[in-house]
């Protein structure tokens, strides 16, 4: 382990341990998934990739779904975010159930309730940064508030680049364009996934800190799916995913205690295999 | 290598089946237009082959039937005939009479507005015909008429039908025969036809003269073909000219030549459209297709594979591409002009014995404009793409536009150059290749703005964006347009060139209407017209007995009739007018007597307008020689006075005492002056009154006047409107192409919009937008490229009388109408699929 590594997961806990002091102490649930099985294929072919999965995220909370490939976790967002169907079980957003909506009761959900961060960034390469910035809103036709995206445009450092096109801003500032966008309508919980996938080490961390400060300053909720424990370790609470079930739950976690116990699932996947 | 391209292209279908409908089209125009051509020519022989069946020498009259418009009198004269009949060699002969009549159908209007109505004389071998009802006519006062005209006129067996010539007057025959002709045809090349008793029909043709229009002689047996000419030409001598049956085939097969190959011209230039429009759809759609698999390429390039290998492979590709639309396209294209050589047949020739022609250099020409525009349309992108660093193109990032620079400075260059030969030839400073510089340069020009559409691509879009501008998807897809200049640009092109085309020509016709009323509202002074209409074969006339009746007429101040000939003035053909009121005539044209005098000419006198003049050499006091259409001999002319210049006076003017001697001994028009402040429709009624016995003439005021005049510029542009049509259809496939290949490339982009809150029908809106958009673009550049081209050509043709410049506005609302539906078509299936995609597959990362 280098020094460097040290030093930055130390800076890290630092950080994290000097923000969570102000977090809301008021929790209520933002998004809470009940009994939810999801299989793909048929017969011989079918994977199961969620098998009776009953979990709860807080709101005003920044929580990490972690797993191994293939442990089910981007499933479990994607029915979460209201992108992907339940086979049993059921999804709530912000008290609303939203298993079984049609198609455009989910649209205007996710339009509405939902903020969204992918790995690849996903901006439309037609719009300049403000442009992207308020797309959610522009296609609901209204109007985000002024006061508002002022002020994440100022936390996320922006200002300077809001006329630019997406192929004129870095990797980074692209994520951070998103992270904006995500953030602009105020949105019930916002989906994070991969954020950091595509970013290198300080981008990350800008990236990570935004979403920190989101949640502790302004009171966001704030779900990430990721594979990579410096990252979890931002999080409130870190779930982890194997084999389509939660199989641990980490309060408080720190980039070493999530490596250990992945790990520890990394190590029994593998007996399973060998055993199998 | 080659296994890895056909195991590419199997996973592509869509892609494949796109550009492969891009080659079928291009293929199928040339190939359909080569046999439609062939077809109708092979057919119009087959029918020409019929007549005459079994002849083996034909004597005619010295001079071919027509001259100019002009009747010829000279027929083969019964003396010939008899002549003929007492050589040696000849076992019989058949004789034919036949020229154009005018027959009053059911409805007391002259019936075949199109085609010719003919009298011929009904004998035992004439022409194939096929006697289906009754029997032929054996007295002066009986006719059999041809199944068409029973069709066209409303009448039928028993039924009484009056019929006139220019030299006869209104007779009535019963009908006692139907027939047909060979093969179950209703009509001989589509004209209406009566047959009289031989002595009928020569009173009707030839004013009662015992004349034929042509002998058919049989050569008795063991004598052949060139023996009897011989004989038969010893005989005759100078008296009329004989030929064998095989030159006279193929004195038809010429003339038939000459007939197809204005038809063959057309539809080859619409083959040429298809396929300038095809090279654009074929190269865009390949670009596109490249353009979407850069990241596979870069992957083979990564694990070793050469440059030379990939541009193999996407050559391959193009080959197997080519090959395959092509084969399907020239199937498809000779279906296609089979079809419309038997829909064509069917209409203009009223057969249904269509002979399909298939030649040769029909599927060569398709088959290699097929592969070989795909192939190379394929060359450029693949080397482009052959040269791309592998690294680069396997980044997942948003990469920037390629410059277009090169492109609009080439584009710019070739326009520039294209008009100053455009303005150098219609200044005539190009000497003998004024006409060629001109086209040149209209050629430069097309390909010159065909470059720039890339350039103008991002303000126009924009532009024309503001259109939609009040919704959110509007604005996105106006943005998609706007986003590949280039590809935009090329799918804009095809529509582009179609429309500039269209609107060139309607341009232009436009304007040569426009300057054809320009002329009557300025400058003649009569309100009213007594005419008939200019497409009908034998020319409107009427009594000239009328005319007091008229005169009479309660507010008419003036009236003069006109009769007209063409005639043979010291050897040229002129136009030559008489009336018994010239001076009334000029006046009431706006013309001016520029030297001596028009009143009273006597009867060696005569007087024209100041072109007409200088064409022949005289002056006032020359003398001139003057033969008219029905003269057997030349008059002596006295010039007395020349008219100033005036496209209503073109001419020359003589005595009405001539009118005998003309094509049409009626007078043709009248001028009808109403008095000012006249009610012009109420002496129109009573004028149309006292013309009721009249069929071929009505009275028309101005706008009408000029409605008839200008009638055959209304047919052309009706006819320019199906080439707009053809490049339409091209230019819906070419946008579909884009439409589908963007929202493929855009997945990811789709899916993520889906994701965070846009709905399908947002979706399917802003795709709307951008195909609308696109076609809308292609529109107006190719309006103004159009107006441009038919400005020039107007301009062109500004001495020869085209003065006015007109566009054609409602035909142009029409175009950009089609464009929008051109758009909206197009949107369709793209739409449709932009809004199903599939959110978790396309947000899902490898």
């Amino acid at each position: 382990m280098s020094l460097n590594f040290i030093l930055r997961n130390t800076a890290t806990i630092i950080e994290r341990e000097s923000v969570v002091s102000t977090a809301s102490p008021v929790k209520t649930t933002a998004v809470s998934a009940q009994g939810v099985w999801k299989a793909y294929g048929s017969g011989e072919a079918q994977v199961v990739a969620l098998r009776d999965v009953s979990v709860e995220f807080s709101s005003g909370a920044f929580t990490a779904i972690m797993g191994p490939s293939g442990s089910g976790k981007s499933t479990l967002m994607h029915c979460l975010a209201g992108l992907d169907t339940t086979d049993r079980g059921t999804v709530a957003i912000g008290g609303t159930t939203i298993t079984g909506l049609g198609d455009k009761a989910l649209t205007k959900l996710r339009r509405d309730k939902i903020g969204f961060i992918f790995q690849q960034f996903n901006l439309l390469p037609t719009l300049t940064a403000e442009e992207n910035i308020t797309l959610p809103a522009a296609i609901a036709g209204t109007k985000a508030d002024p006061e508002w995206l002022r002020r994440i445009i100022d936390v996320l450092n922006l200002r300077d680049r809001l006329g630019h096109k997406p192929t004129e801003l870095s990797g980074g500032q692209q994520q951070r364009v998103a992270c904006a966008r995500a953030l602009a309508s105020r949105p019930e919980v916002v989906f994070a996934d991969e954020p950091t996938g595509n970013l290198d080490t300080r981008s990350s961390a800008e990236v990570l800190r935004f979403l920190r400060t989101s949640v502790d300053d302004f009171g966001q909720t704030i779900v990430m799916v990721t594979h990579d424990p410096n990252a979890a370790a931002y999080a409130d609470r870190v779930v982890f995913l194997a084999d389509g079930q939660i199989v641990d739950d980490l309060p408080a976690p720190t980039a070493d205690a999530v490596i250990d116990k992945m790990r520890g699932f990394e190590k029994l996947a593998y007996d399973l295999g060998g055993i199998a | 290598m080659l296994r890895a391209t056909l195991k590419g292209m199997a996973a592509r279908k869509a892609r494949l089946a796109l550009t492969s409908l891009a080659v079928v089209l291009g293929s199928a125009f040339i190939a359909a237009a080569l046999v439609l051509t062939a077809s109708i020519e092979a057919t119009v022989n087959d029918l020409s082959g019929d007549s005459y069946d079994g002849v083996d020498v034909l004597v005619q009259p010295l001079e071919p039937e027509t001259r100019g418009e002009r009747l010829v009198r000279e027929g083969v004269t019964a003396e010939t005939l008899a002549a003929v009949e007492d050589v040696d060699g000849v076992a019989s002969t058949s004789t034919t009479v036949s020229w154009m009549i005018n027959a009053i159908g059911e409805n007391g209007k002259i019936v075949g507005a199109l085609a010719p109505t003919m009298a011929v004389n009904w004998s035992d071998e004439s022409a194939a015909r096929e006697l289906r009802e009754g029997r032929e006519p054996s007295a002066d006062g009986e006719v059999a008429v041809s199944a068409k005209f029973v069709t066209d006129s409303g009448l039928g067996l028993g039924d009484t039908v009056t019929a006139y010539s220019l030299t006869t007057d209104q007779t009535e025959y019963e009908i006692v025969g139907v027939y047909g002709y060979a093969g179950g045809r209703d009509s001989n090349n589509g004209n209406t036809e009566l047959a009289f008793t031989t002595a009928e029909a020569q009173r009707l043709v030839f004013e009662g003269q015992d004349v034929y229009s042509a002998v058919a002689v049989h050569a008795a047996v063991g004598v052949d073909a060139d023996e009897l000419l011989a004989e038969v030409e010893a005989v005759v001598g100078a008296e009329a000219q004989v030929i064998t049956k095989a030159e006279y085939d193929e004195e038809t097969s010429a003339e038939t030549a000459e007939a197809t190959s204005l038809i063959g011209n057309f539809l080859l230039g619409f083959g040429g459209v298809a396929v300038f429009v095809s090279v654009f759809l074929i190269a865009n759609t390949f670009t596109i297709v490249i353009a979407g698999r850069l990241k596979e390429i870069a992957m083979m390039r990564a694990i070793g594979a050469g440059r030379d290998q990939i541009v193999r492979s996407v050559l391959t590709e193009a080959l197997v591409l080519g090959s395959i639309g092509a084969v399907v396209g020239t199937a498809v294209g000779i279906g296609g002009g089979a079809a419309l050589t038997s829909a064509a047949s069917n209409f203009m020739l009223d057969t249904a014995d269509v002979a399909v022609s298939v030649p040769i250099t029909a599927v060569i020409a398709a088959l290699a404009v097929g592969i070989g525009v795909t192939i190379l349309s394929a060359l450029v992108p693949a080397v482009r793409a052959s040269r791309i660093p592998p690294v680069e193109a396997m980044r997942e990032a948003a990469k920037a536009d390629k410059p277009i620079t090169g492109l609009t400075v080439t584009g710019a260059v070739l326009t520039l150059i294209g008009a100053a030969l455009i303005a150098l030839g219609l200044t005539e400073n190009l000497g003998e290749q004024n006409l060629l510089g001109a086209g040149v340069g209209a050629g430069l020009v097309f390909i010159g703005v065909t470059l720039l559409t890339a350039w103008l691509a991002r303000p126009l879009v924009a532009a024309l964006g503001l259109l939609w501008s009040g919704s959110f998807a509007g604005r996105l897809g106006r943005r998609n347009a706007a986003r590949n200049p280039r590809r935009t640009a090329v799918t804009a092109a095809a529509l582009m060139i179609g429309v500039a085309l269209v609107t060139a020509t309607a341009t232009l016709l436009t304007s040569v209407k426009a300057s054809l009323s320009q002329v009557y509202e300025d400058t003649v002074a009569a309100e009213l017209f007594v005419t008939g209409p200019v497409t009908s074969a034998v020319p409107a006339s009427f009594d000239p007995a009328l005319m007091d009746e008229i005169r009479g007429v309660d507010g008419v101040e003036a009236a003069a009739e006109l009769y007209y000939d063409v005639a043979d003035i010291d050897g040229t053909e002129q136009r030559v007018n008489a009336s018994t009121d010239l001076t009334g005539v000029v006046e009431l044209f706006g013309g001016e007597v520029a030297e001596g005098s028009i009143a009273d000419l006597a009867g060696d006198e005569i007087a024209m307008n100041a072109t007409a003049a200088s064409s022949v050499g005289v002056a006032v006091g020359d003398t001139v020689a003057v033969t008219f259409s029905r003269g057997t001999e030349a008059h002596e002319f006295t010039v007395a006075a020349i008219l100033e210049d005036n496209e209503n006076t073109d001419g020359w003017y003589v005595s009405p005492a001539y009118a005998e001697e003309f094509y049409t001994p009626k007078p043709t028009t009248a001028l009808v002056d109403v008095v000012d402040g006249g009610d012009v429709d109420a002496v129109a009624s009573e004028v149309e009154t006292i013309l009721a016995d009249e069929p071929t003439v009505s009275v028309q005021n101005h706008e009408e006047f000029t409605a008839q005049v200008t009638v055959f510029y209304d047919f052309a542009i009706i006819a320019i409107q199906l080439l707009l049509g053809l490049a339409m259809v091209v230019a819906v496939i070419g946008v579909i192409n884009t439409l589908v290949l963007s929202v493929l490339e855009r997945t990811r982009e789709l899916g993520m919009l889906r994701a965070i809150g846009m709905t399908r029908g947002q979706t399917t809106r802003m795709v709307t937008v951008e195909s609308v958009t696109i076609a809308l673009f292609g529109a107006l550049l190719g309006i103004g490229v159009g107006l441009g081209l038919g400005w020039a050509l107007q301009q062109a043709l500004a001495e020869t009388g085209v003065d006015v410049f007109a566009v054609p506005t409602w035909l142009i609302i029409g175009y950009l109408a089609a464009a929008v539906l051109v758009g909206l078509l197009a949107a369709i299936a793209p739409a449709v699929r932009a809004s199903k995609v599939d959110i978790l597959g396309a947000i899902a990362y490898d």
